[in-house]
């Protein structure tokens, strides 16, 4: 990292986050024009986008080289107040003084945000989700509960990767072009004739975008008394001048052409999820032939990625209170994706995959999200480098393996070729790069609440109400069979429950919230006329999370154990010592003995299997409203902590209070045999039903991988896991000490970046209760020799 | 499933998976129970007697004395801070069964070849993709000789990488037929003056040279090791005798084990045959000096990565 990058690095780290509110703003004005609110909503969509475009202060940093700047601030978020705007404003009085993840936000902006909230109180998607009132009023207050479920699509959409390979042969020009032709072969007026025409105004908006650049950069260099950085400010203003409006002609322009468009598809989708996913392959060529041509050197176009990474790192998303139970630690989930395989199968490694995994490790940032993915035929000097870099505790790349993912993206209806050019988006989860419009975080469903449900005739514990389906009394379940039969036909109804309330928000999502210009780089879009939030992608997914399986296996291993096997206790005296967390110690001192997933059994480990079987049966065979499918993914974000302290104890002998189990991990602190037997317990699942992804988290002491041994017997885990067809893992290297030195001097380490769930964190910017699991967590059992 | 005599069973007290410091690779630990000699540093003091015992862990202990009506042997104490009359108590875990925390816990269980060796495939994979496999230590495994005979030629069937740490005091013809069937032998080197060596392990160490001299000339999988205790193994008197007796066998690699107070934690636990240490002088500074002076006489000294 040379001296301008690591420039670069401490303006973006040290810099306050904060909130800007020009996004917001410049929407309400658009939207406040009746004319405007006349015109068809993809029309609305592309002016509004193209208006915040032309209009927000921009900004060329000192020492730049890739330019562009998400707000106003060197880091900071928008409102998004025609999405979940009026949720993100819940906390925006206490924004610059909340403990966690504060944002810097003047008052004049406090009340310049607060005056637009009463536009936007009867306009706001969630506010128009149901036709009926009432419906709605009920939706909302599930919404805003959020124990049975969240419908995460609420709040928009985005998770995409987007086709910028398009972006870079043809320009944004281009694509206009493209949807103007075709505009001209359909009838005036049309459904497709307004989308082409949103097509052609968002990308003449993206391209003006960098225009501004061009001529910012002119003005910067003629002022600019040093004369190598005016040099600098000049070629800025060439490569602005270029792109994003027409094609990429080197790679500088490439890399910021990319960077441009990430800017404008974050400000039209939503902020979470816009993934640039496999650059090491897109953007490949262009290093390629400036490298043979001799026009750019590898030191150059080292600093040019780095200075590229770095920028992702300015975008953070704007999370009340309210959302950060759900979604810790700042993270907006924007994935980078190395290695793999072309389309063909061939191994996919450059020397840029190779660049790109040096930026990560050396800048450690919190975005982009680095994941790599690795196969069969992955050469040994890329797998040797992941694995150095993970025994040394860099908790990046995630890693990703073809030889499952691949073949469950061609069940599940892609085409080989198209399945082999996955990036994963967002946490964890597998999409084609520019061609799915997968809504892959679209719900996460609470299931062991479903558990809870069956043990108490569809009511939560203590409550007269019922919320579930009316299953019968605990008294009348005579065997497992009867249990789960309970569990399932509760999970039947509260998924039912959830898929009413998420179609409904996809058709609101398409009505109000059409994204021309993110549609226009997927696949699909421009050919059929139509959005993406309507159906027009290639492929068509929704996510819905199936969260803490193993709470749930667990707890019925438990049943069977203790009701009838042990019968130790009939399952009414069971439910009624959940139903008041435990009073008898001793009863929770058994079942915490009883047999628990993750360590190498295999009866609790077909518990947790089962469970997931249910999920992914009752998803089976329904379709969303764009034509897709529903999949199930297995992770948790950070809910599984949130969704811990609201859901009753379970049979597991987890309390009320303590987390459920994060992803597919084992419940909080049950795994206690090491890694080999997690490893053996989470193969021995069939995760091919996982066609959403999922996030398996294994945490080392950073002694057990320290010196000669380490790497070499990561690497051996890890190759073993993947060859059994471990889907996806992510490695944490912690040493507790430092992390609870962190916890209790923040300044000591004030970028300790950490894996949450699929992504990365500063330890810093999570919640007590979420540092407090990690440092739990931190410590599988180390190699300990007898002598 | 038991045939009273028919099959022999091994005593053991634990087994440990994903070690990376006992041999190469990932390994499981097999932690054999009995050994003839009395460490003064025993890192694993449960080890030494060859019969199955209770440990009773304090902190978990809620005083509901559960245990007083399950023990036929009337070993309960009621008193706070004493739960287990060790004279009195034959170890039979009739206690550990009922009780509720886990404060009393059986230490050793028996188990024949076949069970073990379940046990131990468990981890098969991950031995192959990492060279590694399994280790045999306690305690002195080779004083269950007769399980060892049952159960190696299985083991070896299976394909396992098999590796032995033995402190040597064992009969000298079961070390014989018996090491040819590890791979690795791991030898503890514990103290190489003969009267130091009673003083500090309550025994000879002559049979025990007598040997290792043997196995340096027939086997080639055989490793020194040891214990670095400071005060005891890092005199130049002990280091300078250790390194002319490897010499002469034709032996320069040797392994230093870092020195850990972890058994003195584990004493108060159990029947206790051993006091505390008093130690003198910092582990790792004496496992450096050891390591150079080792070094200076012409070994060549790995030390193990501290934990």
């Amino acid at each position: 990292m040379n001296e301008r990058v690591q420039r670069l690095k401490r303006a973006v780290q040290e810099a306050v986050p904060g909130l800007c509110p020009e996004r917001a703003l410049i929407w309400t004005r658009y939207h406040k024009d009746k004319q405007n609110r006349k015109k068809p909503r993809p029309i609305q969509m592309a002016e509004a986008l193209s208006l915040v475009l032309a209009e927000k202060t921009i900004r060329i940093w000192p020492d730049e080289l890739i330019v562009g700047n998400y707000t106003r601030r060197r880091v900071g978020g928008g409102i998004f107040p025609e999405l979940h705007g009026l949720v993100q404003m819940s906390d925006l009085f206490s924004f610059p003084s909340r403990k966690e993840n504060p944002l810097a936000l003047s008052r004049a902006d406090m009340a310049r945000l607060a005056a637009i909230a009463p536009f936007w109180a009867t306009r706001f998607l969630g506010a128009r989700v149901h036709k009926s009132p009432r419906k709605n009023l009920a939706f909302l207050a599930r919404q805003l509960s959020g124990t049975e479920f969240v419908i995460n699509e609420t709040g928009g959409i985005s998770h995409i990767a987007p086709d910028y390979e398009k972006l870079l042969t043809l320009g944004a020009l281009g694509i206009g072009e493209d949807a103007a032709q075709r505009r001209k072969a359909v009838r005036p007026g049309s459904d497709e004739a307004v989308f082409y025409e949103a097509v052609e105004t968002a990308m003449a908006g993206l391209a003006a975008f960098g225009h501004r650049y061009a001529d910012l950069a002119r003005k910067m260099a003629v002022a600019e008394p040093d004369p190598a950085r005016a040099r600098e400010l000049a070629a800025i203003a060439e490569t602005c001048e270029q792109v994003p409006a027409r094609p990429a002609r080197n790679f500088a322009e490439a890399l910021q052409s990319v960077f441009f468009a990430q800017i404008a598809v974050n400000i039209e989708s939503l902020d979470n999820s816009v993934c640039p996913g496999r650059v090491d392959q897109y953007l490949f060529p262009y290093l390629k032939r400036d490298l043979d041509a001799g026009t750019l050197g590898p030191d150059q176009a080292r600093e040019l990625v780095f200075a590229w990474s770095v920028k992702f790192a300015e975008i953070v998303p704007v999370f009340p209170a309210l959302i950060t139970r759900i979604h810790g630690g700042l993270f907006n989930g924007q994935v980078v994706c190395v290695g793999g395989t072309d389309g063909n199968g061939a191994d996919a490694v450059n020397e840029l995959s190779m660049m790109l995994l040096n930026a990560m490790d050396e800048l450690r940032m919190r975005q982009p999200n680095y994941t790599a993915r690795v196969h069969a035929g992955s050469p040994p000097e890329y797998l040797d480098k992941i694995h150095a870099i993970l025994a040394a505790g860099a908790n990046s790349p995630a890693l990703y393996n073809d030889g499952a993912i691949v073949p469950v993206l061609v069940k599940n209806g892609y085409s080989p070729e198209h399945a082999r050019d996955y990036t994963p988006v967002g946490c964890v989860e597998p999409v084609s790069q520019g061609r799915s419009f997968s809504s892959t975080d679209a719900a996460l469903m609470n299931v062991p609440l479903c558990l809870e449900l069956a043990l108490n005739r569809g009511r939560r514990f203590g409550s007269r109400l019922r919320i579930g389906a009316r299953t019968p009394d605990p008294g009348a379940m005579l065997s497992m069979k009867d249990v789960k039969r309970a569990f399932t036909d509760q999970l039947g109804f509260g998924l039912e429950k959830l898929l009413d309330d998420l179609a409904a928000v996809e058709r609101a999502n398409a009505r109000l919230h059409p994204t021309p210009l993110t549609s226009a780089l997927l696949a699909g879009c421009l050919e059929s006329g139509t959005d993406s939030t309507a159906g027009g992608a290639q492929y068509n997914f929704s996510g819905i999370q199936c969260v803490a399986p193993s709470s749930v296996g667990d707890s019925l291993c438990a049943i069977e154990r203790a009701v009838f096997r042990d019968q130790r206790l009939s399952l009414p005296e069971l439910a009624a010592q959940c139903a008041a967390n435990f009073p008898d110690e001793d009863l929770r001192a058994y079942l915490l003995s009883l047999p628990k997933f993750g360590n190498d059994d295999p009866e609790a480990d077909a518990w947790t299997d089962w469970v997931m079987e249910a999920f992914s049966d009752l998803l089976e065979g329904r379709k969303n409203t764009r034509g897709g499918k529903y999949t199930m993914g297995v992770y948790s974000v950070t809910v599984h902590e949130f969704w811990g302290r609201v859901t009753g104890a379970d049979p597991s002998g987890r309390r009320q209070g303590e987390p459920l189990a994060a992803g597919l991990a084992p419940g909080n602190g049950m795994d206690r045999c090491g890694p080999t037997a997690l490893l053996n317990s989470v193969n021995r699942l069939d995760v091919s039903r996982a066609t959403n992804g999922l996030n398996f988290n294994v945490k080392f002491d950073a002694a057990t991988l320290r010196g000669r041994t380490g790497p070499l017997a990561l690497s051996a885990l890890l190759s073993t896991y993947f060859s059994r067809g471990g889907m996806q893992a992510q490695v944490n290297v912690l040493d507790p000490k430092v992390l609870k030195e962190a916890r209790d001097n923040p300044a000591a380490h004030p970028h300790l970046l950490v894996r949450v769930s699929g992504y990365s964190a500063y330890f810093n910017d999570l919640t007590p209760a979420l540092k407090d699991e990690l440092i739990r967590r931190t410590s599988l059992c180390a190699g300990r020799g007898g002598a | 499933m038991s045939h009273g005599q028919s099959e022999p069973r091994g005593l053991i007290f634990d087994i440990q998976r994903f070690c990376l410091h006992d041999g190469p690779g990932i390994r499981t630990t097999v932690f054999f129970k009995g050994c003839a000699l009395a460490c003064a540093w025993c890192q694993n003091p449960e080890s030494i007697s060859p019969k199955p015992q209770i440990a009773w862990y304090a902190e978990r202990c809620t005083g509901c004395l559960t245990c007083a009506g399950a023990c036929p042997k009337g070993a309960i104490l009621t008193p706070p801070g004493q739960r287990v009359d060790f004279s009195l108590c034959d170890g039979c875990g009739a206690c550990a069964a009922v009780c509720p925390r886990e404060a009393l816990v059986s230490v050793g269980r028996r188990v024949t070849a076949s069970q073990l060796l379940d046990e131990l495939m468990k981890d098969v994979d991950f031995y192959r993709s990492s060279g590694g496999g399994v280790t045999l230590s306690g305690g002195e495994p080779l004083l269950q000789a007769g399980f060892l005979a049952d159960f190696l030629p299985q083991a070896r069937e299976a394909g396992l990488h098999l590796a032995l740490e033995t402190s040597g005091a064992c009969r000298a013809r079961d070390l014989t037929t018996l090491a040819p069937m590890f791979d690795l032998l791991y030898f503890d080197m514990k103290f190489m003056d003969p009267a130091g060596h009673r003083k500090w392990t309550g025994r000879d160490n002559r049979g025990i040279l007598a040997a290792f001299t043997r196995l340096a000339r027939s086997h080639p999988g055989l490793v020194a090791r040891m214990p670095v205790v400071p005060g005891i193994q890092d005199t130049d008197e002990n280091l300078e005798r250790t390194a002319n007796f490897l010499k002469k066998c034709g032996k320069q690699e040797i392994h230093l084990l870092p020195y850990h107070p972890l058994g003195e934690a584990k004493i108060p636990r159990l029947a206790p045959g051993l006091a505390p240490l008093e130690l003198d002088g910092d582990p790792a500074q004496s496992l450096e000096k050891v390591r150079k002076a080792l070094e200076s006489l012409g070994l060549s000294p790995l030390v193990y990565e501290p934990l």
